[in-house]
């Protein structure tokens, strides 16, 4: 559900976590960010 | 008119859990519900062969039970199938349902169950033959036989069957041409008026309905779990082994990164019709995140990641199939001791 607090709103549909217009190491934090925030979304309760 | 009758190992008469595992068995004659069944099937009916299972044994074993079952039902020479009614027993409903769906497609005589709406087995098999809402209250088991035998009977003669609401089935979504007074525009214009006015009026279009599904706990402690990447966004070793469909997929597949550190491009491709693909073919992580949960792994952030993605593709996929996916790819991060999944979806 749209505003769920186990949703992470990724980078857009064609590449989730990713970015092709930023550096391979710009993307890599992008991806770890999204990641650790899905991580924290896991260790949260679910509202 | 012959009848067979399917029942699992509680109806039966065989006992509770402790008898799931059972195997298939045949009495002669009804039995349990089947004695209930008979004589509101009219005169000239007759249970001929009932069939019991334990629900475990025909989950686990569906190829060889059905396998059985058929032959059983077959030399019984039966005009009509029944299962259940299965109320909200997950197992049976399953059972019941794949053994309609077989007696329907291989046999050819009609078939007939009952089930909760939230039974797996309704959602799975609703739209492949009749089943009648039974309810989740085993209590009403008169209620729901007589239901079953009046929408047999119609099936048997070929009469038309009424709307779910007047037959008591749950709907197949089936669409079908009715004659009527007033033409689409005029009905829109009434059921506006009506919302507005706060009366009842009944949409013509189904919405879908989502079952509410419980949020899972919180995960409690990430340095001492096992996390799993799932995704929906069709990505595959290359040449697709497991023939992943690109639209309402039926299959989905579970691939191992063990041991690596990052997805190749070359290992890869992409089976989903509903995306631009070339990011994530040139780098799949940017779908599957394995670099990152491989640091975060190597940084003590989680226990440990699963040896195994778990991939199909999400596009234009009735909900029947996606939740039986759903579930299979449940049992199998289960299996492999999973405590937490992050999906990535396109």
């Amino acid at each position: 559900m749209i505003g769920a607090n186990r949703l992470v709103l990724g980078n857009g549909i064609v590449h989730v976590v990713g970015d092709a217009t930023i550096s391979a190491d710009e993307e890599k934090k992008l991806r770890r960010r999204l990641i650790e925030k899905a991580l924290a979304a896991l260790q949260s309760d679910a509202r | 008119m012959r009848v067979v009758h399917y029942l699992n190992q509680f109806f039966g008469g065989l006992g509770a859990e402790e008898r799931a595992g059972g195997s298939l068995e045949a009495r002669e004659g009804p039995v349990g519900p089947g004695k209930l069944l008979e004589p509101l099937l009219g005169s000239s009916a007759q249970v001929a062969l009932t069939l019991v299972c334990g629900d475990n044994y025909a989950v686990e074993n569906q190829d060889a039970f059905i396998l059985a079952a058929l032959e059983k039902i077959r030399s019984a020479n039966a005009d009509l199938f029944v299962a259940g009614p299965c109320f909200l027993a997950g197992r049976y409903g399953m059972a019941a349902g794949a053994l309609c769906a077989a007696v329907q497609s291989q046999i050819g005589i009609p078939v007939m169950t009952g089930m909760a709406r939230e039974n797996p087995g309704a959602d799975l098999y609703r739209e492949k033959f009749y089943i009648i809402d039974s309810g989740e209250n085993a209590a009403k088991m008169r209620n729901v036989l007589e239901q079953m035998a009046q929408l047999a009977h119609k099936l048997l003669q070929s009469k038309p069957i009424g709307a779910p609401r007047d037959e008591g089935y749950i709907p197949r979504g089936l669409i079908r041409d009715e004659f009527v007074e007033k033409p689409a525009g005029e009905r829109l214009v009434d059921m506006a008026l009506a919302k507005f006015r706060g009366e009842p009026f009944e949409s013509e279009m189904a919405p879908a309905s989502f079952a509410a599904v419980p949020m899972p706990p919180a995960v409690k402690n990430l340095r001492n779990a096992k996390v799993m990447l799932i995704t929906d966004g069709g990505l595959v070793p290359k040449g697709n082994p497991d023939r992943i469909q690109g639209s309402a997929a039926t299959r989905w597949g579970a691939y191992s990164v063990k041991d690596r550190a990052a997805l190749r491009a070359e290992d890869y491709e992409i089976s989903h019709g509903g995306y631009d693909a070339q990011f994530v073919r040139q780098d799949p992580d940017r779908l599957v995140p394995l670099d990152v949960m491989r640091e975060l792994e190597n940084d003590g952030a989680i226990g440990a990641l699963c040896d195994e993605f778990i991939s199909t593709s999400g596009l234009a996929n009735p909900l029947s199939n996606t939740r039986r996916m759903g579930r299979e790819m449940a049992e199998k991060a289960r299996s492999l001791g999973v405590d937490a999944i992050i999906l990535t979806s396109t």
